[in-house]
């Protein structure tokens, strides 16, 4: 009785979640690229998939965030050492703070706050970026990288490529609750919605690994049958199912079930894929292809490109404005 | 500040003859790794930087190395878990056969004799004469007549977070880093990485490990692992005039990927 229920239950709900992926499948309004050697934002209109924008932004951009609340948007600029802001509706730069020594990836907390990878100190730090304030640093291993943050904001995940490590953070304590030994040069990292499972990719050892985050375990993992490929940015679908995996060198999008990480298919874009950001709705998947000075947009329903965009010199990161 | 202290410790025991006061300083949560060499030299500095970054990932782990510099390896009681050797092709086959159970990792002597050896428990992390050979030909059939000197690294290298490498090294000894450093940075980082994952390893277990499941990231963009013959795979750098021009294998000559296009691929049958 009990299982007829849930049967029910779930097939409803996922005719119902059918039915509201096809009534919203909209493009985000914008897509906003940092182009890491053109010093400069593309912004491309969501609805045509062309650049109605480029904004001059500082040298060698490259991590994008977007403020919960849609106001502002954050660029990682490198080489000035500086997180810029700017407006997603006039492009207007407002303004700068010190992001550290080398910012280069950060992510953005739902309470506001973002989490900054500072490759040459070995450490993260945290600011306020409405204010420019740094609330806290924490000693991560060397040249940290990837930043991911649970749905919830009560963990923060920095990868150390050098020491090979998922590090755990507690929030708001800031404290180290786990460190993680994956494969060699982990470049970036995903929660599941829950925050108890975390994605990897290792760039060196072309994997992607699975972990269980209360146990501090490696749970699974999959090589990327490419031997070129170096894994970069890591997804999940929305319905948590898949996972999406910018394959570096590979010039594809490894597509690949999120329980047993089989690979599903691996979906051609442009070369040395790196950046992926997906839309609410999970319909749409954008990845910047880094060599081929383009952004891809991706069917995930259908799996394959629709739409090749040109943008600046070396795309790196991307972020949708919704 | 407290790993330096230990260093520190360690050349000075190095100095010293080794005697009990060893014994005692010795703390059985400590992994120790012996370097057999003149302690300051490139390759030295180099396995002082790798002890420094071993220590960054051991101290979330809970695991801990001490290095211990000897000149002359009978004058120690250690029980290491492997030796770093910076010294002569003579003195490294006097170790290999006095040490068979240890994991010995040459990080200077090119002689490709050595490799063709094929001695169970040692370890090449510097490249061959015969791979740099082979690197240089590849670069002069591809660059129609140019010359290039090959080498296992250089202070310019920038690609694969190499920059990186370069700037921990120089900031902390206020040198750039160049073959032998690397390869001594490299062999402290390898074992470490391995260990890290296994510490209970030692001896045999830790020689088989080395072999059969090293995926190491030396900073040069590949995964690297051993050869029978004991060298380390990897790739070499091509450099004109203090400038890095090339990277071998050369594509176009060869697969870019075949790392075992470089020198002696297998022991002599």
């Amino acid at each position: 009785m009990n299982i007829t229920n849930t049967l029910y239950k779930i097939t409803f709900a996922s005719v119902l979640a059918a039915i509201v992926m096809t009534a919203s499948a909209a493009p985000p309004k914008r897509i906003f690229v940092t182009n890491e050697k053109d010093d400069t934002v593309s912004v491309i209109d969501g609805a045509t998939n062309t650049v109605v924008a480029t904004i001059e932004i500082g040298k060698r951009p490259r991590g994008i965030g977007i403020a919960p609340d849609g106001s502002e948007v954050y660029v990682a600029i490198s080489e000035e050492n500086a997180i810029a802001v700017f407006d997603p509706e006039s492009y207007a730069v407002l303004r700068r703070f010190e992001g550290g020594d080398d910012p280069e990836t950060f992510a953005v907390h739902p309470n506001g706050n973002i989490y900054i990878s500072n490759e040459d100190d070995a450490k993260a730090s945290v600011f306020n970026p409405k204010t420019g304030e740094k609330i806290a640093e924490i000693k991560v291993g060397i040249e940290p990288e990837g930043v991911a943050i649970s749905a919830d904001g009560s963990k923060v995940i920095v990868t150390s490529e050098s020491t090979n490590m998922l590090h755990v953070i507690a929030v708001p304590e800031h404290k180290i609750i786990n460190n993680i030994l994956v494969g060699a040069r982990p470049r970036a990292a995903t929660f599941n919605r829950a925050g108890t499972i975390a994605y990897a990719t290792s760039e060196i050892s072309g994997e992607v690994k699975k972990v269980d985050i209360a146990s501090g375990t490696v749970i699974g993992k999959m090589p990327l049958a490419d031997d070129k490929a170096k894994p970069k940015d890591v997804l999940l679908s929305a319905d948590e199912s898949k996972l999406f995996v910018a394959g570096g060198r590979a010039n594809r999008i490894f597509v690949l079930d999120a329980n047993t990480l089989e690979i599903h298919q691996a979906i051609p874009v442009g070369k040395r894929v790196w950046g992926l950001a997906l839309s609410h709705d999970g319909s749409r998947l954008y990845t910047t292809d880094g060599v081929s000075n383009q952004v891809s947009v991706i069917d995930t329903a259908m799996g394959k490109v629709i739409a090749t965009v040109p943008v600046g010199k070396f795309p790196w990161g991307v972020a949708l404005y919704e | 500040m407290k790993i330096l202290t230990r260093i520190a410790l360690g050349v000075c025991f190095g100095c010293l003859l080794m005697s009990s006061i060893v014994g005692t300083e010795l703390r059985a949560d400590e992994i120790t790794v012996l370097y057999v060499g003149a302690a300051d030299s490139s390759a030295h500095l180099g396995a002082r930087q790798g002890l420094s970054e071993a220590n960054a990932q051991g101290e979330f782990m809970g695991v801990q190395y001490r290095m211990v510099t000897v000149a002359e390896m009978d004058q120690t009681k250690l029980t290491p878990v492997a030796i770093i050797a910076a010294t002569q092709p003579t003195r490294l086959s006097q170790l290999v056969a006095n040490y068979p159970d240890l994991a010995l990792l040459n990080t200077t002597a090119k002689d490709t004799a050595l490799r063709e050896q094929c001695r169970g428990n040692l370890f090449h992390i510097i490249p061959s004469t015969a791979m740099l050979t082979d690197a240089e030909r590849q670069w002069v059939q591809n660059a129609s007549g140019s010359t290039a000197q090959a080498r296992a690294w250089h202070h310019t290298f920038r690609k694969y977070a190499a920059s990186q490498l370069n700037i921990r090294f120089k900031d902390q000894f206020g040198i750039s880093m160049d073959d032998e450093a690397w390869a001594g940075w490299a062999a402290m980082k390898l074992l470490a990485d391995t260990i890290v994952r296994q510490p209970t390893l030692t001896g045999a277990a830790l020689i088989e490990e080395l072999k059969t499941n090293l995926a190491f990231d030396g900073q040069k963009g590949v995964d690297m692992s051993f050869r029978e013959t004991g060298q380390l795979r990897q790739p070499v750098l091509l450099v004109e005039q203090d400038k890095i021009v090339g990277e071998a294998p050369v594509r176009g000559i060869v697969d870019s990927s075949d790392l075992d296009s470089l020198g002696l691929a297998f022991c002599p049958k």
